[in-house]
Order: C-alpha cells, then sequence, then structure tokens
C-alpha cells in the first residue's frame, strides 16, 4: 500500500487525535498535582479550601478526580511504581487496607507541620501512613413533627423501636460504612465488642418487624420525606446539609453513649510526587480546615480550628464520639457481614 | 370483548404504569423547586436543569462520555463487522468458540471486566487514561455490533455475493455494493446499541475515573453519594432525552421495525 499525502495525513490526524484525548497514562508529573475529592459540593469546597491556597503558594496547579476510595486505590495499586494519583481521599478502612499493603508514605511532622495540630490518634488509626482530616458521627436522625420525645440514647432506641413506637431507618449491609457506624457502634453502646456481637445482633431481631434498610444515605432521607419511617440511623454533617436545603422537620442527636466517628482519611502514595506534602499541608491547616468544615458541616481535625457559632452548635466535638477500631473491624469484617446475611439479609 | 381481551389489555396497561412510573417520578421531580428530592414535588422550577450547565464536571463528563460513545462504537464497527461476516459463514468449530468468546463480554459482570483491565492495561502501561477506556468499551461494545450484523447477514442468501462475482465484481465491490446495503439495518442497530452502551456505562468506567477521563455516569455516581439535590434527576431526564432522539433518528434513517427483525 503506497502511503499518499492525504492517507499520510488521515493517518497522523487520526493518531494524534486518539493521543490528545488519551492525554496519555495519567502520571505524577512535575507541576501538577493529581488530587482526589468526592463529587458535589464536596469537590468545589476541596478545590476553594485546599486547592486554591496549594497553587498559591507553590506556583504549581492541581487536577480533582472525582470518584471514590475503592476507585482509587484499585488505581494506585495497578501503578505502585508510577501511581495516577498523588494524594487520596479515603475511607478509615480502606486507609488501613493501604497502609498494610505498603502502598503509602509515612506521615511525620518534617514532611508535614501541621501534623502537629492533629490529634496523634488518627494518625495511627492509619498505621502512620495517612491521618483524619474531616470526621462526622453516626447517630438518631428524626422527623421533629412526628417524634416529639426522641430516644436520647441507643439503648432507648432499641427499647422504643422494639416496642413499634417508632418506624425506623437503618443502613442496609450494602452501604460500606454500616459495619462500623451502626454495628460496631450499636453493639459498643450495649456491651459488646469487636470479638463479641451478640447484643447487636439480639437488638436487630428485636427491632425487626419495625425496621427499614436504607442502601444510600439518600434513601434515609427519602423514607423520613416519604413517612415510611420516623427516625433513623444517620450522620450529622448530612442531616446540617437538609436543614440549610431547607428541610426544617429534621433534626440530629449524638447518642449518650456516644455515636461512631466516621472519618475520612488522607494519605500519599508511594512513589507519587513530592508536592503532595504541600497539598497536604494545606488540608491539614487550620484556616483551610475551618473554611472547609464550614461549607461541608462536618467536623474537621485540626485542634486549633475554631468553629462559627453555628457550626460549634453542630458539630459533634471530638470528646464526645467514639473512634472505632478500624484494624480490629477489618479483622473481623467478613464474619460480622456473613452473619448479617444469614440473620438479616438486608 | 371477550374477558380474556380485557384482562389482557388491563395487564398490558399495568405493566406499562409498572415500568413507566419510576421514570416518569424521576422526570417530575428534575422540575421541582425544592432543594431535595421528594414526590409530590412542591412547585415547578428550571433550577436544576441550569445547575447541570453550572457544576462542570457534568458538561466535561458529558463531553468525555459522548466521545468515548463515540470512539467505542467506531472501533466496535471495524473489527466486528469484518469478525460478523466471517464467522457467519464459517462452519468450522473453532469459528463457533471464537464467536463465544467474542460475545462472552456479555455473560461477564462488568464490573469484573474492568477490575481486570485496569490492572491488565496498567501492566501494558496504558494505565488511567482516554486510550484504556476506549479499549475496554470496545470490548464491551463489540459484541453486540457482532450479534446483530451477524444476525442480518445470516438472513442474506449467498447467492447475492456469487451472483456479483460471477459478473465480474472484485470481493470489495461486492462488499460496498451487495453486502454493505444489505448489512445496513444490522450496523444501525449494532451502533445503536454500542453507543447507548458505552454512554451508560459505570462498573467499567468506574475504575478508569480520573480528572480527565471521568464519565457522566461516573460523575453522577460521585455527585449522588454526597450531595442531595434533585440535579441528578435533571441530568437523568437530558439523559433520557437523548435515548429517545437517538433512537428516533435510527427509526426515521432505518426503520425500528426493520432493526429489531433483523436482530
Amino acid at each position: 500500500m503506497t502511503m499518499n499525502r492525504r492517507r499520510f495525513l488521515g493517518t497522523t490526524g487520526a493518531t494524534t487525535a486518539l493521543l490528545g484525548l488519551s492525554g496519555l497514562p495519567l502520571r505524577a508529573q512535575g507541576g501538577t498535582l493529581n488530587v482526589t475529592a468526592y463529587g458535589g459540593v464536596w469537590e468545589q469546597a476541596i478545590r476553594e479550601c485546599f486547592v486554591a491556597p496549594f497553587e498559591e503558594k507553590t506556583g504549581a496547579s492541581a487536577t480533582v478526580s472525582l470518584g471514590g476510595p475503592a476507585q482509587w486505590l484499585a488505581q494506585v495499586e495497578a501503578s505502585p511504581e508510577q501511581p495516577p494519583l498523588d494524594v487520596l481521599i479515603m475511607s478509615p478502612d480502606l486507609a488501613v487496607l493501604a497502609a498494610e499493603g505498603d502502598l503509602m508514605d509515612d506521615f511525620t511532622t518534617e514532611k508535614l507541620p501541621n501534623l502537629q495540630y492533629i490529634p496523634q490518634e488518627f494518625t495511627d488509626a492509619c498505621l502512620g501512613k495517612g491521618t483524619y482530616f474531616d470526621y462526622g458521627v453516626g447517630g438518631i436522625t428524626y422527623n421533629k413533627q412526628i417524634v416529639s420525645e426522641p430516644p436520647r440514647s441507643f439503648a432507648d432506641f432499641v427499647e422504643r423501636v422494639s416496642s413499634g413506637e417508632f418506624i425506623a431507618s437503618v443502613p442496609s449491609i450494602s452501604y460500606g460504612p454500616t459495619t462500623v457506624f451502626f454495628l460496631w457502634a450499636l453493639n459498643n453502646a450495649l456491651g459488646g465488642d469487636v470479638d463479641n456481637v451478640d447484643p447487636f445482633f439480639e437488638a436487630m431481631a428485636k427491632m425487626k418487624d419495625n425496621l427499614v434498610f436504607w442502601a444510600g444515605p439518600n434513601d434515609f432521607f427519602n423514607h423520613l420525606a416519604s413517612g415510611e419511617a420516623d427516625l433513623g440511623i444517620y450522620f450529622d454533617g448530612r442531616t446540617w446539609n437538609h436543614v440549610d436545603e431547607g428541610v426544617d422537620w429534621i433534626d440530629f442527636i449524638n447518642p449518650e453513649e456516644g455515636g461512631a466517628m466516621t472519618a475520612v482519611a488522607i494519605q500519599k502514595p508511594k512513589n507519587a510526587s513530592d508536592l503532595a506534602w504541600d497539598y497536604l499541608n494545606e488540608v491539614l491547616d487550620a484556616g483551610n480546615q475551618a473554611k472547609f468544615a464550614e461549607i461541608l458541616n462536618y467536623g474537621v481535625t485540626n485542634t486549633q480550628v475554631e468553629y462559627s457559632e453555628k457550626l460549634a452548635s453542630r458539630v459533634t466535638p471530638l470528646a464526645e464520639a467514639n473512634l472505632p477500631p478500624y484494624a480490629d473491624i477489618a479483622r473481623v469484617r467478613n464474619e460480622w457481614i456473613d452473619r448479617w446475611n444469614r440473620e438479616i439479609g438486608m | 370483548m371477550r374477558l380474556s381481551d380485557i384482562a389482557l389489555w388491563v395487564f398490558t396497561i399495568a405493566f406499562f404504569v409498572f415500568m413507566i412510573l419510576p421514570i416518569a417520578v424521576v422526570v417530575v421531580i428534575s422540575f421541582t423547586e425544592a432543594g431535595y428530592a421528594a414526590f409530590p414535588i412542591p412547585g415547578w422550577s428550571l433550577k436544576w436543569f441550569a445547575r447541570i450547565f453550572e457544576y462542570e464536571p457534568f458538561i466535561d463528563s458529558l463531553i468525555t462520555s459522548l466521545w468515548l460513545g463515540v470512539v467505542a462504537t467506531v472501533a466496535s464497527c471495524l473489527l466486528g463487522i469484518p469478525a460478523a461476516l466471517y464467522l457467519s459463514r464459517a462452519r468450522s468449530g473453532w469459528a463457533t468458540a471464537i464467536t463465544t468468546f467474542l460475545l462472552s463480554p456479555l455473560s461477564m459482570p462488568m464490573i469484573v471486566i474492568g477490575f481486570a483491565s485496569l490492572f491488565f492495561l496498567s501492566a501494558l502501561g496504558f494505565g488511567v487514561s482516554f486510550l484504556s477506556l476506549a479499549i475496554v468499551h470496545t470490548v464491551i461494545c463489540l459484541p453486540y455490533v457482532i450479534r446483530t450484523v451477524s444476525a442480518v447477514y445470516r438472513a442474506v442468501p449467498p447467492a447475492y455475493e456469487e451472483a456479483a462475482m460471477i459478473l465480474g465484481a472484485s470481493r470489495l465491490t461486492t462488499f460496498r455494493e451487495v453486502t454493505l446495503p444489505l448489512i445496513r439495518p444490522g450496523i444501525a442497530a449494532g451502533s445503536l446499541f454500542s453507543f447507548l452502551t458505552s454512554f451508560d456505562n459505570l462498573p467499567v468506567s468506574y475504575f478508569f475515573g480520573s480528572a480527565q477521563t471521568n464519565t457522566l455516569p461516573v460523575v453522577m455516581l460521585a455527585y449522588m453519594e454526597h450531595q442531595f439535590d434533585p440535579s441528578i434527576a435533571a441530568l437523568s431526564t437530558l439523559q433520557l432525552l437523548l435515548a429517545v432522539v437517538a433512537l428516533v433518528v435510527a427509526d426515521r434513517l432505518y426503520g425500528i421495525e426493520k432493526m429489531t427483525v433483523a436482530t
């Protein structure tokens, strides 16, 4: 086949277009950082509170990849020598998994000066290869128009749902954090521990006729809005977000036993750009975190942060929340899920 | 009218109501003035459609999805049509085995294909890129083109092509003047299914998502998990509209009936 001018231009054009679209495989590049964010308001807050000051101070730029921790961890696992991402936002359980897999770099105050203001236990919870920067608490969210005297504790919640006073919406096992912020938290409140979850399953058996299950957070709101449920187990920050969107009929209670802290971890994959340390330091900065908390209605972990009056009344203080033993839970999670599937099924 | 006819009518109407009502609820919610998704809606507004255009990742990912759909469909046709033509007429056991292999993405969980492809393509150096996405989407779109083109081509008597060649037409001319016009409904149907399969795909695209390669379903999932407003309903309404327009255009060009009869 002869290569005439037209064919050459056509072939070159098609190849260029394909490569141009591909942008070639994503790699941690010198002046550009690839960071991660959940979608919607989360992404906008990440850009405003962390990416903007990072770009201003370093002169570098950052692209924001939307998605979720499982996706990002898989991408790093697939290319550990040249990770496509420089900074990961992770759920606590996957942060432990990533640290145990030796995929992440160690966090030290030499690399991250602002780490000194983060409680050490949050870095320890990531096995020293990451830390928490944002947290919410799982507790009781209720419809104020229907529930005038809400349960103040998990124990009270179980008793009153069991008696049929309320229909409760609780997370199903298909929702990732369920094993921690519902199963572990309720079990812990009822006297169980990681190696004994009988109290939780006995409570579920008592409540079973008065429960509906939500598969995703939006389902929970729909259950309350439609009247299918009166109250349920949900997060503080998400409740306040609904209030700010004009839903004036819901409220949140952190149970007396203390709800489970569901934190968001940050990690840096090994072999990712060193610019990531500058970005991570911005994520841990008190001023940036305060701004982030104001947008998302969630607590942040820098002890120097001063919340606004409105947010201070909403954010569950760190001392009133329980930090779940994520590494221990990871060890028995499959057994819990298996038992849940056999005894509860949803 | 007999009782059985009445029962059939009632069943048919109930079936369509059951199928269409959930979609209708999503469409109605997309016009709500409330800041959250609830039905019935308190008032009417177009603000959630405006939100789609305000939120940059929606538009960026829509463009990526459209490009990806086109690239995967074109690649599927380039690979799938010759394969379908050969395999439809082949008689050996190998041909059956290869056909089964090429159609196998239809029977595999998409999430397994996505996860495995991420590791495979990363090992080859393609990593998280549009090229990787295009390769994997082509793999999952290929069966639709092969299946529809094969079905149409098997119904074409070999005598048509033989007659053209006896009259002096070359293989290429026979393909261009005889075969191609006859299999066109199959190509159109396969391309339509292929594009819509790529455009709606989440489990495969999820593993190749990045700031440059996120597709619309991936961004919608990321948005939904942390945002409660009805903009996803508005986006779903637009996607629905796009699918309906694609079907109407296909119907005008080739006739849906002809496509479905052929397949």
